[in-house]
Parts: C-alpha cells; sequence; structure tokens
C-alpha cells in the first residue's frame, strides 16, 4: 500500500493538472538546456580528442635557436635541426622511428590554377609509418609527389595530375611533380604534419628544388610505447639540450590536454547558460508549491488538529514538489535525447560519440538536478506549512 | 485510575496581544472533568467556547495557569508528544466537519489510523467505525464534496471514534445541520458517551444541551455557572 501522503500529494497534482504541467514544463526546458549544452560540450570534446590523439604518440622536435646575422640583428627564418642533433636525437629515441621533415611554404599551379600551401620533404619509407594513402601509391619515381585530400578536390586533381611547382613566372621553367597518390584526410593533425592542403614530395627533391640537405625543420619520433614518452623527451632534451636550448620537444599530449582544458571551459560555460533556465524553472516550481500552500490552509490545520505530525506535513509538500520534479525530468530525459541529438549533428555534424557515456550521461545528470532543484524550491513552502499555526490555519477560508 | 478529574484546568488565562490591545480570552478559569462525563459548554459569542475548546484540544497552550489532560500538563509537553496526544487521546468532531477534502469517506476515516500506525489499516477497523456511525457503506468512496452534511458528520465522527479517543470533543457538532439530522448525530454522541467516553459538548442550542449532565455557561472568559 501507498503512504498517504503521497497520495494526498498525487491527488493534489492532479487537481491542479494545468498549473502542475505548466510548473513542469520549466523543469522540462531546464532539463532540456542542460542535458543538450552538456552533450555538445561532451561531444565537442571527444571529437576532438579523437582527431588529436589518432597522433598522440609523437613527439614533436622543432629547433628553438633563432640566428642572427652578425651585423644587423636581425632574426632571420632559416632555423633547423642539423645533421648531428638529429644523430643524437636517433640515439636518444632508441627503437622509436625518428622521422626528419622537410617543410616550407610555396606557390604551385595545377593546370591553369594558381595556388599557395605547405610543401612537404620526406624520406618515402617514411611516409607509410605515419600518413595513410586513400587513392594511388606512395612516390617511387624521383618527380612523384602525394597531395592532401583538401588540396585534391579543391583543384580537382587525380592520380596522374602534374603540379608545377614554384612562383608562376613566364620567363622561369618550373619543376613538376606527378600526383602519384592522394592522402587521407588527417583534419588538424597533433604532429604538426598538416598534410590536408600540402604537397608531399620525396626528401632528395626537396633538398635539390630547395637546398638545405642536412637541416630538417622538424623532427618526429613515433613512440612504440605511449608511457614512455616522457621519458624519451627527457632523455632527448638531456642529449640535445646539453648546454643551452637548441631544440623544443613537445607532444600531443600537452596540446591535447590545453585544448581539453579550453573546451571543459566552454563546456561549463554553456551549462551556466543552460542552468540560468532551470532558476527560472525552480521560481515557477517555487511559485506552484506556495499556492498549492496558500490554497490548502485549512486542510493544513485540519491536518495539524487531528495529530498529523510536523514531519508528515512536510513530506506531503515535498512529494509533491519530487513529483512536479519526476515529471518535468522524465519529459526533459527524453526531449534531451531528441533536442541533443539535432542539436549535436547540427552544431558538430558528427553524432558517433553521441551515445557514448561521457555523452549521454548529461542525460541522468540533468534529470537530476531537475528533480533535486524541484525539491529544493519545495523546501520553505513544506516549511511554511508544516509551521502553521493549527487554529489559524482552521479557521481560514 | 486515581481520582484524579480526567481534564483539570488550573487557573487558566489565555490573553491574546491584538494590535488593538490585549484581548482576555479566558479569565482565570478553573475547572475540574471527570471521566465519562457528558459536559455541555454554552455562552454567547466571545465568551471564550472556542479558546476553551482549543485549550482541550491542546491545539492552543494557557498564557498562565496549568491544563492537565489525561494526567500530563500539557504547558510541559513537547511538540510532539501534544501532537500524538491530539492523535490517540482525544477526538476532534467540529461544526463543519473539516473533511480532507482529498481522500475518500473512507479514506478520511482510515487517516488517523495510518498517523498511528504508520500503514494502511488492515484490521477494518475504521469500516467498523463507519459502520458503528450508521454510515452507508456504498458512499464511502466517495469524497466529502459529494456527501450530505448529515453524512459528512457521521464520516468526521468515526473519523474522531477511530483511534478510541478517551475525550470527545463536539465543537457545535449539530451547529450546520437540520434540526433531524442533528437529533440523529446528538444520539450518535449519547451512545458513545454510554459507551464510557467523555464528551464535551460546545452548543449555542438549549434543547441541545439539554443532553448533557452537566452545562459550564461562560461569559466573557469566565465561568458563570457550572
Amino acid at each position: 500500500m501507498r503512504d498517504i501522503f503521497l497520495d494526498l500529494s498525487i491527488r493534489s497534482v492532479r487537481l491542479n493538472f494545468v498549473r502542475s504541467i505548466l510548473a513542469s514544463i520549466g523543469i522540462v526546458i531546464g532539463v532540456v538546456a542542460i542535458s543538450s549544452m552538456g552533450m555538445l560540450g561532451a561531444n565537442m570534446q571527444l571529437s576532438v580528442k579523437q582527431q588529436l590523439s589518432s597522433d598522440v604518440n609523437t613527439i614533436m622536435i622543432t629547433s628553438d635557436v633563432v640566428r642572427t646575422t652578425s651585423t644587423a640583428g636581425t632574426p632571420v627564418s632559416a632555423q633547423g635541426i642539423d645533421k648531428s642533433t638529429l644523430n643524437d636525437i636517433k640515439n636518444a629515441a632508441g627503437q622509436n622511428e625518428v622521422i626528419p621533415i622537410h617543410r616550407t611554404s610555396t606557390q604551385f599551379t595545377i593546370g591553369s590554377t594558381d595556388g599557395r600551401g605547405q610543401i612537404y620533404g620526406l624520406d618515402p619509407n617514411d611516409i607509410s609509418k605515419f600518413l595513410t594513402i586513400d587513392e594511388g601509391d606512395n612516390v617511387r619515381g624521383a618527380n612523384d609527389a602525394l597531395v592532401g585530400a583538401n588540396i585534391a578536390t579543391n583543384f580537382n586533381m587525380n592520380v596522374g595530375s602534374r603540379i608545377k611547382i614554384g612562383q608562376n613566372n613566364v620567363s622561369i621553367t618550373r619543376p613538376t611533380v606527378r600526383v602519384s597518390g592522394i592522402l587521407a584526410s588527417r583534419g588538424f593533425a597533433s604532429d604538426g604534419v598538416n598534410t590536408d592542403n600540402a604537397i608531399i614530395v620525396p626528401d632528395t627533391w626537396y633538398t635539390d628544388q630547395y637546398g638545405n640537405k642536412d637541416l630538417y625543420d622538424q623532427v618526429n619520433v613515433i613512440m612504440q610505447n605511449i608511457d614512455q614518452i616522457n621519458q624519451t623527451e627527457a632523455s632527448i632534451d638531456d642529449k640535445v639540450n646539453r648546454r643551452s636550448d637548441i631544440i623544443r620537444v613537445t607532444d600531443a599530449s600537452s596540446r591535447l590536454s590545453s585544448i581539453s582544458s579550453t573546451l571543459g571551459t566552454i563546456t561549463s560555460f554553456i551549462l551556466a547558460i543552460g542552468s540560468i533556465s532551470l532558476v527560472v524553472a525552480a521560481v515557477s516550481i517555487f511559485n506552484v508549491m506556495m499556492m498549492s500552500v496558500n490554497e490548502r490552509v485549512q486542510e493544513i490545520g485540519i491536518l495539524l488538529s487531528i495529530g498529523t505530525e510536523k514531519g508528515e506535513i512536510r513530506r506531503m509538500f515535498l512529494y509533491e514538489a519530487f513529483i512536479l520534479g519526476v515529471i518535468g525530468a522524465v519529459v526533459g530525459g527524453f526531449a534531451s535525447l531528441v533536442i541533443g541529438y539535432s542539436v549535436v549533428s547540427a552544431m558538430i555534424g558528427n553524432t558517433a560519440y553521441f551515445f557514448m557515456p561521457e555523452s549521454i550521461m548529461y542525460v541522468p545528470y540533468g534529470m537530476i538536478i531537475g528533480v533535486a532543484v524541484c525539491i529544493a524550491s519545495g523546501l520553505y513552502p513544506a516549511w511554511k506549512a508544516s509551521n502553521m499555526d493549527p487554529i489559524d490555519a482552521l479557521r481560514s477560508e | 485510575m486515581s481520582g484524579k478529574p480526567l481534564i483539570q484546568l488550573v487557573d487558566v488565562s489565555k490573553i491574546y496581544h491584538l494590535e488593538s490591545g490585549d484581548f482576555t480570552a479566558l479569565n482565570h478559569v478553573s475547572l475540574d472533568i471527570a471521566e465519562n462525563e457528558f459536559v455541555a459548554v454554552m455562552g454567547p459569542s466571545g465568551s471564550g467556547k472556542s479558546t476553551i475548546m482549543n485549550q482541550l484540544g491542546i491545539l492552543d497552550v494557557p498564557t498562565t495557569g496549568s491544563l492537565f489532560i489525561d494526567g500530563k500538563n500539557v504547558a510541559t509537553m513537547s511538540n510532539l508528544e501534544r501532537t500524538h496526544m491530539r492523535r490517540d487521546v482525544i477526538g476532534y468532531i467540529f461544526q463543519k466537519f473539516y473533511l480532507i477534502p482529498l481522500l475518500s469517506a473512507y479514506e478520511n476515516v482510515e487517516y488517523p489510523l495510518i498517523l498511528k500506525y504508520k500503514k494502511r489499516d488492515e484490521s477494518g477497523r475504521a469500516w467498523e467505525v463507519l459502520k458503528s456511525v450508521g454510515f452507508d457503506q456504498n458512499m464511502s468512496a466517495h469524497r466529502p464534496n459529494q456527501l450530505s452534511g448529515g453524512q459528512q458528520q457521521r464520516v468526521a465522527i468515526a473519523r474522531a471514534l477511530v483511534n478510541d479517543p478517551k475525550i470527545l470533543l463536539c465543537d457545535e457538532p449539530t451547529g450546520n445541520l437540520d434540526r433531524k439530522t442533528g437529533f440523529a448525530i446528538m444520539d450518535i454522541l449519547i451512545n458513545l458517551h454510554k459507551e464510557g467516553r467523555t464528551v464535551i459538548l460546545v452548543t449555542h442550542d438549549p434543547k441541545i444541551a439539554e443532553f448533557a449532565h452537566r452545562t459550564i455557561e461562560l461569559e466573557d472568559g469566565r465561568i458563570v455557572s457550572s
């Protein structure tokens, strides 16, 4: 058998059905706001993390030296990691793959269209170690090249297309490369090799064109075991930066954590905006509960005069607030799934992470918060009801 | 039980502090009511009838003086103890019936049992009492607003009786009923008195007061005849 005070509360809610439902709608909106904002944030974090963590096992090493000309003191951009530093890195890296990278930005022409983008010079053997070829094959000949996914789409390139590298100038004959393959999209690559808008050529072709044969712009170390990443970084740092800082050693995990923390802040911010609607809902629940108490003063007087304990009166009104909260939370929970899914798919364009625990947990969170807000809003009205003077309460009409 | 009266008022005063000044509703009232008495309390409006009933129903406490009910000093009892005494020792019957509007007739009678035993009644006690006051069982699922005045008062009496109280406080129980129904209700009260309960009845109606064995007349917060 049910608690009679729960019965009384259910009947009171039923008696004032429209009013109760309207108050619950406030909670529905609050729960939906919190849940879908939370899920939006979580999906944003998850999708960014997924993109970044694909190459989180990579240590990036760049030059920390700004070489200055002896006379004017103006910094020049030609900086890099020389052969001996590379050897030191290789020694420190042990079994792990060390990938030296040449990189610069260049103009190019495809057919009659000019463009600008990054050009990477890589040892053809290294390419397959961290890049995925979507279409065609790896470079074989000296004049072969790979292109990124975006550049291929934008310039309508296929395997076999030809690219003239360098500034479009009629008086100069520019070197030409042939597209042997098109790379899979990498998105924002946290190992610093952003290939989507880039052309990848063999290192020999690169140094033939740009010189600086033994000077690299970046060296990546791909870890076999990610747990040793800090150890390896320390040993590289020890070995190379013995006297002064020659290189800068970073990895994606630090960037990942800083991006995650930024996204976490954004998520908290949008959650805070969502919770404003719950504050509004709390006010409306409070209002409805006060109305319920004020309308039932005489009934409270009867209950008190025939021996109902104060705590039992409080319980009756808290049940009522709880019922409003549960109605709001359940409807809000279902609505959050629908609205949250739509928001995530509209704003992130990817719902692959929607049903993961980190994202979907915001639905029960929102529901629990909704119910808790309702009960909190019912505390004062319940207290007020239980502390009425039975004589005054009985006399009121 | 010793020879001690069931209800004892010793020099009880009740003073209300109003904006217009203090109002003395009960003025040094002393009164003993023994077990199984049938007492009528009469007096004009404002004479203190309601105030004395609120004192006896432990809805209020005296400003000065002492009130003993069933041997206990009301002033020294905790709030919870007073609540339990209202539930277990006193049955209150009101002029306006004061049934709980959200509960059915049966549930209204069952309610004090639930308060006492913290569970629904499975003993059939509520049915038994409803039947004993002549309530039509077919109406037991009806809400108070679907019942006539006489039916409502029968339910109210059943509710007052269900926890087997020693004292029945009746505040103008026939005041809202027609004469015939009023007398039917009085018959029930007379029988309850015969069964051994102490009945205290407030009324305007000398005809109703005649049923009592003793009449206390109040005027301006004092007992003028007893």
